[in-house]
Formats: C-alpha cells, structure tokens, sequence
C-alpha cells in the first residue's frame, strides 16, 4: 500500500518573510520541541490516560478477582486457568466468532471485489455509485441499524414475509439458533463499502498496458482477471483481508443489539466479546472478563501474524522480481 | 520569540479547554447554587411508570422549592449493567431504586447508606413490618420497600370463558391449571400458554411446593441438578405437546411485556409479577385478569409477597437529608400515593395503601384483588438471594434456550447450570 496523501511529510516550520530569516532558520532545538510536544499533548494526553492506562489497569486486574465492588484481590493465573478449563459457554462463544469470521469476511471481500470490478468499468456516475455503496459502512456500526436489523429478520419481518411469499417459511432468523448467526454476518456483508473503495483504488493502479499485452497474448476476460488483475492486487486483498478479519474477531454491536444483549438464541450469537461484556459488566467479573479482552488480543495477533505468513505464498508486490 | 511563546500559550490554552470539556463530561453530581440542592433518582421502568414518577417528582419540587430532582431511567437489563458500572466508579445517584436481588450486592458494599441515619426525615412506623425488614442487610437498614408484588397468572378471560374453563381461584393446583389449559386449547389455536421454563422466578415456586427453595443459608445451593431436570422435562412435555409457546417464541422474552408470547398475542396466559402485568392490557383488552400463581399442594400457595422493588440512598450522596425527604414524599405522603397508585406494587404504607386501594378502578383494581385474594394463604418470602444470584437469572434463561431447542437433554443442561452456579457462589 503506498501511504495516503494526508500523511505526507509533516509541515515543517517555514520562515515567513517578515521575520528576519537568519533568527528564525537557527531557532534552539529544545525550544521547537517543546513547541511540538504543547501541540502533540492532546493526543499524547489521551492515548496515555485513555488508552495506554486502561490496558496496564486490565492487565493487572487479569490476575485478580475484582467485582466492581471491592477491592481486587490477586488470583494469580486462576482466571486464564478457568477459560479453558471450566468454561463450556467461552468455548462456544470461541466457536461461534471463527465460525462468523469465517462466513462474514471472505463473503464481505468478495462481495466489495466484485462490486469495485463493475464500478471500475463504469464511465459515467462512478462517483455517486462509489458514495451509495459506501455509505453502508459509515451507518452499519451503529446501533439504530442493529435495530432495523433486527426488525427486518425477526419473526412476521419483511425478509419471513418476502420468503413467505416464495414458498420457504423460516419463522423469522434471529430467533432461531440455525439462522441467526447468518442475520448478523449479513449485516456485515452489507457494509462492504469500505474494502470495495480500497480495492477500486488498487484495481486503477494497476497498468492499462499489462490488459493490454494479455489481449494480445489472446488472453480473454476471465484469463485477464486471474493471471493480471488479481496478481497485481493481492497486497490490496491482503490489506483488506487482515483488516476486516481483525474487525470481524471484534464484532459486538450488531450482536449485541439483535440478541438483546444476550447472544440467543441458545448462544448461537453469543461471540467472544459479546460474552467479555456480559461477565464484565452483568455478572461483574472484571478480572475475568479483563483475562478475556488479553486472550483476544493475543488470538488477533496471532491470526495476524498467520496471515502474514501465509502472505508470502500468495501475496505479490510488482518490482520484486527486479530485487532478487 | 514573543510569537513562539504565543503560539506556545494558544495551544496550552486549547488543550485546557479541551480537558475542561471532558471533564465536563464526567458529570459532578449535586452543585449548591445558593442552597439550592438537586438530587439524582434513578429507576427502571417502561413509559407509563416514567410519567407517573415525573408527576410525583414534579409534586415534591413544589414542596420543596429548594430541592431539584433530576431523574433518568432505562429497562432493568440495561439498569443492573449502568449501576454496577456507575458503583464501581463511585458515582452512585443519589436515590435508587433496586431490586430485591441486588440486595446483597450492593448493601455488602459499602454502595448504600445506613437509612437509620436519616430516621427523622424518613420515618417507617407506618410500613407494613415484614416488608421493611426485606431492605436488611446483616441488621442494617439499607434499602426500603417502594411496593408491595407478588406472581400472578395472567390470563385472557375472554378465551378462558368461551372453553369453559375453570377461571385460577386461590389454592389452585398445577394439575388444575393444566385442566384448564387443554380446555383453552380447544377453542384457541396455536399454543395457549407462555413456557414457564425460561424464568428462575417460577422454579423458585415450584421449589417452594416441593418443600425445597433456590437458595439455603449463606450462598448454598437449596436444589439438585435432578430437581431442575424435572422442571424442565414437565415444561418440555408441554411444549411438545403444543399446549406452550415454542421456543423461538419463548427465546424473544428480554425482560419487557411487550416482548413475552402473551404481549405479542401469541397465547392468551402467561406468568408474570403483577405491577409489569399492566403492559399486556393494551394488546389483552379489558379480558385481561390476574389470577392466583399455581400451586404444588391443593388449597395452599407457593406464592409469596416481596417487595417489587426497593430504594436507597447513596452512601457517598452529598444530601442525604434531601434524598430523606424525596423517598420520605413518595413512600409515606398522600400526595404521591394517588399519583403512583399500585404502578410499582401495592403502597408499603399501610395507611396510604388502605386509602388508595378501594378508589382503585380498571387494570389497578384487578392487580390488588389479585393481591387480596391469596394474602391469607400465603407465606413468608424466601431471605434475599445471595450476590451473584443477579448474574445467574439471566444464565438459567439462557440454558433453558438449549432445552427448549432441543440441542441438549434437561438432565445434562441442568447439570452444566449447577455448576456454573456453584462457580458464580464460589467467586463471590
């Protein structure tokens, strides 16, 4: 990925005409920094106290017992202990999230692959089309759309209705175990917005003169698109999967909000964050649930470093031939 | 130079004001202006509740002009979750309501103010006696009824009159209520009655008829994995049988009527409390009746009376003696009683519940004949559920999903619950 425009060199301090210049260009080090540190200390403030802090707290109160009321009291490695020992309900909630993971993302990729493909082609009104179906993934996280969700796959709702009328009578998704880990992961699929822009950016840096050479290889469309397109963009699909699959592992909104909070039915909802929130903060067990937000990052990292292992097979980055 | 130094001070004093805005988030609680005092009430409830406590706040700042009560509430899932959040942070409003099952925890924990304290401004030699003792913790008043509730069987009068059933009397069986039902079902398609598995509240009372009860002494278990399998395999027998709601019905109960199997019009009983049982009205119509929970043992009664919620004062609250005289207003005054009726149960002050309860007309005089027709029969509530009973209501829920859509056998789902009780008492 070549980094966005935004981030291009910071702007350096520039000497203004009326200052005069010899004063301005030998201005002591020390002082510009300080300079730079008063601007950088909201950020620098907030990611110390709002970030950084937190996480030090919820790695300590990991070994602890701490139900909101007392003060926490060491444990040790109890709580990591007891995740994978005595916790049938976490190991369900582990299942259900790659099972969603699974489902969500790679219908999620190709559903933005194959969109970005129809609109690169598109000669006229690619930015509005681009707008509308982006517009999913701005709204998608919020809890309203949760709700319209729910409305829309619930027993009597507009997609039972519509079934209904084609001859399958499902008795609404999200109240039945087989179905409703499909409603939530469509949700998802829905706001493919996000990686179909990437993947359009990518798909138009990739040369004309390569299709050009393919056709008159007498490669045809299909050809042109599994020997040069997909090629040229697997960093970009790389990007995009590692993205979304890093999001997907923390899905909690839409979860949360179409199970009422409860991972029904029969936990076929109930995903790893949406179990973290309920021994946190309904059955007020901090420190376990602080054991379980560290076991997810750890899993993240890992699947993380996975795929970028995997990478090296399937990923390929123009110019590197010329390296080697 | 002077330029730098500016631009120095310009950015300090825009991250102040930023900070200044977050800590204005934060939100301080009661700031005196000139002796003017404002208190924090917050509740759970459903609309109906809100304007009537509105009304009786609205009543008590008029008395006095000094106080200002700023209220907020949510529903009861989202409420355990807010304060046990806002405990741990020490912002604790300064009246709150709780249920009987939050108790323990919060008494325990230095949350709540010793009420003892504030006797002068909130007397309670008018409160039914043994309900103000259901607000003790380890012999300190922590908390005080807000009203009187007890389980009843709501039910469609109209359908139960057109199958010529036997309308729930007090002292009433199980073997009768099933009688009943299949009476119903013959006139009524589709299930007739709500599953009555998904909810602790009423194994608790089939315990009760089978002489045993949830809990026992500090925190042991007062039922076996066996007693559980049996509950559940009798109400699996009913579902089965299509007398009650299956399990994709059942499985969308959160905790508000409007969302239960009867609240939907997908059968015509259900068991609830009384107090909430005044949602089913507008989709029931005025065919909606209360009657007597079933019991184990013919001419007895499983159910009891508790208090269908409590309030307390914050331990930290900056107006004790204000917060005193809210609750004082809305237990014991005249006022606040014909405002609030029977919504939050049946007044704890005898005196103002021997006003209020024969002016009562509809829905209102409904639920106290309900109360009325089984207050000799029934006995003494179970103590207050140990802590960690909160968290374990919404899991025994959630595991009778499992039955009810037959991925596992009651016996094993009732063993898995056994021991996640015993871990959630252990932890405790």
């Amino acid at each position: 990925m070549t980094p966005p425009a935004t981030a291009s060199t910071p702007a350096a301090p520039r000497p203004t005409k009326r200052a005069p210049g010899r004063r301005l260009g030998r201005q002591p080090v020390r002082e510009r920094e300080g300079a730079a540190w008063v601007f950088l200390s909201p950020w620098v403030l907030g990611a110390a106290v709002l970030t950084l802090a937190p996480m030090v707290i919820s790695l300590y109160l990991s070994f602890t017992d701490y139900n909101l009321f007392d003060a926490p009291s060491w444990v040790g490695l109890r709580n990591y202990v007891q995740m994978f020992t005595e916790d049938p309900r976490l190991l369900r909630s582990v299942g259900n999230t790659l099972l969603y993971v699974v489902i969500a993302v790679p219908l999620q990729l190709a559903l933005a692959l194959v969109v970005a493909l129809a609109l690169k082609s598109l000669r006229r009104g690619q930015g509005f089309y681009r707008s509308a179906f982006y517009a999913p993934s701005l709204l998608g996280a919020s809890m309203s759309i949760a709700l319209v969700w729910r409305a829309l796959f619930n027993d009597g709702g507009t997609v039972d209705d519509l079934l209904g009328r084609l001859g399958v009578h499902t008795g609404g998704w999200i109240n039945q175990p087989g179905y409703a880990l499909l409603a939530v992961a469509l949700l998802t699929v829905w706001q493919f917005g996000a990686p179909m822009v990437i993947f359009l950016a990518g798909l138009q840096q990739i040369p004309q003169e390569l299709y050009e050479a393919a056709a008159v290889d007498g490669a045809g469309r299909w050809r042109q698109f599994r020997s040069v397109t997909l090629p040229m963009l697997s960093p970009v699909v790389f990007f995009n999967l590692v993205l979304q699959t890093i999001q997907a592992f923390q899905v909690f909104t839409p979860a949360f909000a179409i199970s009422g909070g409860r991972g029904g039915p029969a936990d076929s909802t109930l995903f790893y964050t949406l179990y973290l929130y309920d021994r946190g903060f309904t059955a007020s067990h901090m420190g376990y649930a602080s054991a379980m937000a560290w076991v997810l990052l750890l899993a993240i990292g890992l699947v993380t470093a996975v795929l970028f292992r995997t990478s090296r097979a399937w990923v390929f980055y123009a110019g590197e031939e010329a390296r080697s | 130079m002077p330029r730098t130094t500016l631009r120095a001070a310009g950015a300090a004093l825009l991250a102040g004001t930023l900070c200044a805005t977050l800590a204005g988030c934060s939100g301080s609680s009661a700031a005196d202006e000139g002796g003017r005092v404002t208190l924090r009430f917050t509740w759970w409830g459903n609309p109906d509740r809100a304007e009537r406590t509105e009304e009786a706040v609205a009543a008590f700042e008029k008395r006095h002009p000094r106080i200002d009560v700023q209220t907020s509430y949510t529903s009861f899932e989202a409420y355990k979750q807010k304060l046990a959040t806002q405990a741990a942070g020490g912002d604790v409003p300064d009246v709150v309501q709780l249920d009987y099952r939050q108790i323990s925890q919060y008494a325990g924990s230095g949350v709540l103010l010793d009420l003892d304290e504030q006797q002068r401004a909130l007397p309670t030699d008018e409160m039914d006696r043994t309900l103000v003792r259901t607000g003790k913790y380890e012999g300190t008043q922590y908390a005080l009824p807000m009203g009187l509730g007890t389980q009843v069987l709501a039910y469609d009068a109209k359908v139960w009159r057109k199958a010529g059933a036997e309308p729930p009397k007090p002292g009433w069986t199980w073997d009768d209520l099933l009688t009943a039902l299949r009476k119903v079902a013959r006139v009524h398609e589709g299930p007739v009655f709500t599953d009555i598995a998904w909810n602790e509240d009423w194994f608790e009372l089939w315990l009760r008829g089978h002489g045993k009860s949830l809990y026992k002494g500090h925190g042991e278990l007062g039922f076996t994995a066996a007693d559980l399998a049996r509950f559940w395999e009798f109400s699996s027998k009913l579902r089965r049988a299509g007398l009650t709601s299956p399990a994709r019905e059942t499985t969308q109960i959160d905790g508000a009527v409007e969302n239960t199997p009867l609240g939907r019009n997908k059968t015509v009983a259900e068991f609830n409390w009384d107090a909430p049982s005044a949602g089913y009205e507008e989709i029931v119509g005025d065919g909606l009746r209360l009657g007597p929970f079933p019991s184990v043992h013919k001419g007895e009664a499983d159910q009891y009376f508790k208090p269908s919620m409590l309030v307390g004062i914050a331990a930290n609250s900056a107006h004790p003696r204000e917060a005193a005289q809210f609750i004082d207003f809305l237990l014991n005054s005249g006022r606040a009683a014909d405002i609030l009726g029977v919504d939050r149960g049946l007044p704890v002050n005898e005196r103002q519940r021997a006003r209020v309860l024969p002016k009562l007309s509809g829905f209102e005089r409904t639920l106290a004949k309900a109360n009325e027709s089984v207050a000799g029969l029934v006995k003494p509530p179970p103590a207050a559920p140990p802590r960690g009973d909160i968290a374990l209501q919404s899991t025994f829920g959630r595991d009778y999903d499992h039955v009810a859509f037959e991925k596992a056998s009651a016996r094993q789902v009732a063993e898995d619950y056994i021991t996640e009780v015993k871990s959630e008492l252990r932890d405790q």
